[in-house]
């Protein structure tokens, strides 16, 4: 247990470093928060699908209600964006004890659609409400925080990085808890648990608790970042799916795992999109740059990243189902 | 007159159509050892899952140490003192053995440390003291059923509810089983016995009750079922290990 | 007379959600597999029935002749390629399997394709039928309704009346006990994943007309796919028939009566509440979860 500390620390410390170390690059910056905002919401995640075993599908929703609660605030009733974001924990959690209530009597294929269902539901009736800024989002202007202007990056990059140790932390925390026993009890076996006296509902809902309060800070922060939010970037399907990609191909259930997700999928996908792979392709001459090969590749890979996910996630699925920090066992 | 430790009274179970449980009713006095046999599908672990709250009764009441507990929650029925074993083995597979027992502990310990002491007691008299770090799923069969034993009795129970806890056991491993469930009556455990294996029930039991399609066929001491006419014809002729 | 004109356009869009539905429940019940791509496989359908159009200029409703074929040999590869490797795995991971899948196969058309919408419009696209006092029916929606019953009970006949048919329900009502029986489970589930991709590409190919036509378009109908199943009963083939037209009459009434904004809204509403309330649907058995 301290050495996993110790090396959360570490990371933390490194991670820390990074930007000062690296130079002002704002684009680099602005991928390692991407890389932070996956990994801690892939962590979040987490600990209701690897620890307790149930594969929410919708948690896109915590995410936009973090996100448009925030903004909501901050834009229409001029709110200090730290009690905004507080705000926005409340609405997730109601919206978690709602979810709760229905989902987690239900078993197997049943949950993963119900809680898709919900999020679609959360999805669709913000696009249809003007109050939420229906199909156009919503659009903030600069944002400060007593007297510091947020308009820069690195602000959004330690903030990023605080909530990911913090999801680290309470993941460590409840692995060595009764709660966190009762939740792989259930993972393991629902009605063994229950027999043992788990109130299986109350204990699923607390992992849910957590881990939609944790994603929902990451879509405040994502919000007061970006300054621009709508439906398809805050509460989309794709990035429910995106989440639940990450932590499998780097190893549910394993404390690491959605970290190294992370750290692999995102930069892929940046890569990909920017065209970086295309690029050095061409540039150590393994591809023409105007052979019909090479102009495909330029044009096509950009929009390719969802495509290698695919392929990424089906011959995970077949080849390391347990991902892979999963081939090192449970404990990582 | 003493109040049963629990009072069957008149249980029915149906699914659907099919009565599965009809009409059911005996009870289970303190420090007792009861067995609960019949053919296969008579009924047994339906009768087990209606009392542990897995199944609704459709009609009935489970009364436990003096309260009816029939809408209670499995996990509720655990707490109020009454706990089972399960048919097919359910070890917490990717959990060790320290950890599976530890579970159970919980729910009657107020620490960790109090868990692990609870969960350490269990596996000494169990005999698992040595697995204690393996993980739950890589056990033989035999092992698993220990386990099942120690991480039951961890919670602690007034009543202990086992589920044909010698299926699929040879007879070494099943003496080995019977024997920690001889001490564990011997410090004054209440038990209801699931079992097929005659000589287990009719060495240990004070009393049987025999259930056949649904109904309770008969009831008596061990001496009286081994030469009941009714219970012979029902194991189709054969009188099992008598 | 809104109410009756919804009622009717409503059973008419649910019977081509109704084979939607049915090929899920088939493949849920012979697999006990939640099937992520579904939607995606309509979409194919979709595409195959324009480009069958656009280039070789044949009728929607004809190309079915080739798209049932062609979409029941790629379902059954499918199956015997991917699916079956993770049979016994956590059903988890098998929804996350399909999930794959269906990314692959959306973004690989959209690579192919891109994302602008294409239309499919034939001569009779618009056309309607007046059938009295103001009520009309959307022609292409007429036809399409005519083809599903028409396949359905083809899929009726075969399921009840030919030897793999019934060893198909056999399966699917006792996967076990069928294998004990002697009936090869292995290819009941790569028949009935063929069979189940052939009616979602089916159902593609017959809304083609009437829809936007993109990598994305199959999306929205994998929630109501499931849907259906549910409310249907999983497993049961005519509870997804029912199921379907049940979904379309919903949809239908609260475009009319709320908007359309708010249909899916509604018909989600209703999936939680037959997950609360009656899981096992209207045909399923009691007590499958």
């Amino acid at each position: 247990m301290n050495k996993q500390i110790a090396i959360i620390a570490l990371m933390a410390g490194v991670a820390a470093a990074l930007p000062l170390m690296t130079g002002e690059n704002p684009y680099f910056t602005g991928v390692m928060i991407s890389v932070l905002m996956m990994a801690a919401l892939s962590s979040a995640w987490n600990i209701l699908g690897g620890y307790a075993g149930q594969y929410s599908f919708g948690h896109a929703a915590y995410f936009g209600a973090g996100a448009y609660t925030t903004l909501i605030f901050i834009s229409r009733f001029n709110l200090n964006p730290l009690l905004s974001i507080v705000a926005g924990i409340i609405v997730a959690g109601i919206i978690a004890l709602i979810t709760g209530s229905i989902v987690f009597r239900l078993r197997g294929h049943y949950f993963g659609l119900a809680s898709i269902a919900v999020a679609e539901i959360v999805r669709l009736s913000v696009l249809n409400f003007d109050f939420t800024g229906g199909a156009q989002g919503i659009l903030i202007s600069d944002v400060s925080l007593w007297g510091f202007d947020l308009n820069s990056k690195n602000p959004f990059y330690y903030g990023m990085l605080i909530v990911l140790v913090v999801t680290l932390g309470i993941t460590l925390f409840l692995r060595k808890s009764k709660t966190g026993y009762y939740l792989q009890a259930i993972r393991e076996d629902q009605d063994a648990a229950a027999s043992l006296g788990i109130n299986l509902s109350f204990y699923k809902n607390k992992a849910l608790l957590i881990s939609a309060a944790l994603t929902s800070v990451l879509g405040s922060l994502y919000a007061v970042y970006i300054r621009f939010i709508d439906t398809t970037a805050v509460l989309d399907l794709r990035l429910s799916i995106e989440i639940i990609l990450t932590a499998i191909i780097g190893g549910v259930g394993t404390l690491w795992g959605p970290v190294l997700g992370a750290v692999l999928l995102v930069p892929l996908a940046e890569m990909l999109r920017s065209n970086v792979i295309g690029d050095t392709l061409v540039k150590f001459g393994i591809v023409s740059a105007s052979s019909g090969l090479g102009i495909f590749l330029k044009e096509n890979l950009a929009h390719a990243h969802v495509l290698v996910y695919g392929i990424i996630t089906v011959l995970c699925i077949l080849y390391l189902p347990k991902g892979i920090l999963g081939l090192f066992g449970r404990g990582k | 007159m003493n109040q049963h430790l629990l009072d069957i009274r008149h249980i029915c179970k149906q699914f659907g159509g099919n009565a599965a449980v009809s009409d059911v009713s005996f009870s289970v006095d303190e420090k007792q050892i009861i067995g609960l046999i019949g053919p296969n599908g008579a009924g047994k672990t339906t009768l087990f899952n209606c009392i542990t709250g897995f199944y609704p009764v459709t009609s009935g009441d489970i009364i436990f140490n003096n309260k009816k507990i029939n809408s209670l929650r499995p996990d509720q029925v655990c707490h109020s003192g009454m706990a089972r074993t399960w048919q097919t083995v359910k070890p917490l597979a990717s959990l060790t053995v320290m950890e599976n027992v530890m579970i159970g502990g919980f729910s009657v310990a107020k620490s960790i440390r109090e868990a692990e002491d609870i969960a350490t007691e269990q596996l000494l008299l169990v005999g698992l003291t040595d697995y204690a770090g393996k993980s739950a799923g890589s056990l033989p069969i035999g092992l698993k059923k220990k386990l099942e034993l120690a991480r039951v009795l961890a919670t602690q129970p007034k009543l202990l509810l086992l589920d044909e806890i010698c299926g699929g056991l040879n007879i070494t491993e099943t003496d080995t089983i019977l024997s920690i469930i001889r001490d564990i009556r011997n410090k004054g455990a209440t038990i209801v016995f699931i079992e097929h294996d005659m000589k287990a029930v009719t060495s240990l039991c004070d009393w049987i009750v025999v259930l056949n399609s649904g109904e309770k066929l008969a009831e008596g001491t061990p001496e009286e079922i081994t030469h009941n006419p009714d219970v012979i014809a029902a194991y189709l002729g054969g009188s099992q290990n008598a | 007379m809104f109410f009756l004109q919804s009622l009717l356009s409503g059973i008419l869009t649910g019977g081509v959600y109704a084979l939607a539905g049915i090929g899920m429940s088939l493949v849920f019940g012979v697999m006990n597999i939640s099937n992520f791509a579904h939607g995606d496989l309509m979409m194919l359908g979709m595409y195959l029935a324009y480009f069958a159009f656009t280039l070789l200029h044949i009728d929607p409703y004809v190309s079915l002749l080739l798209i049932i074929p062609i979409s029941f040999l790629f379902g059954f590869l499918i199956e015997k390629v991917f699916i079956r490797q993770i049979i016994h795995h956590p059903h988890q991971n098998q929804i996350l399997l399909t999930v794959g899948l269906g990314l692959i196969m959306s973004n690989s058309t959209l690579l192919a394709f891109t994302s602008d919408p294409k239309i499919l419009t034939t001569s009779y696209s618009s056309s309607a039928i007046n059938i009295f006092d103001g009520i009309s029916l959307s022609v292409p929606l007429l036809l399409s309704f005519i083809v599903t019953c028409g396949i359905t009970g083809i899929l009726y006949m075969f399921l009840s009346k030919t030897t793999t048919g019934l060893a198909l329900m056999a399966t699917s009502q006792n996967r076990e006990a069928a294998q004990l029986m002697g009936i090869n489970v292995a290819k009941m589930s790569a028949i009935a994943f063929g069979l189940g991709t052939a009616l979602a590409a089916t159902a593609g190919a017959l809304i083609a007309p009437t829809y936007y036509i993109h990598p994305m378009a199959g999306h929205s109908f994998l929630l109501k796919a499931f849907t259906i199943c549910v409310l249907g009963g999983l497993g049961s083939v005519f509870g997804a028939a029912i199921g379907g037209i049940i979904i379309g009459i919903v949809e239908a009434m609260a475009s009319t009566y709320l908007s359309t904004d708010w249909k899916d809204v509604v018909v989600f509403i209703l999936f939680l509440a037959v997950l609360l309330f009656r899981p096992e649907g209207l045909f399923g058995k009691k007590g499958e979860q």
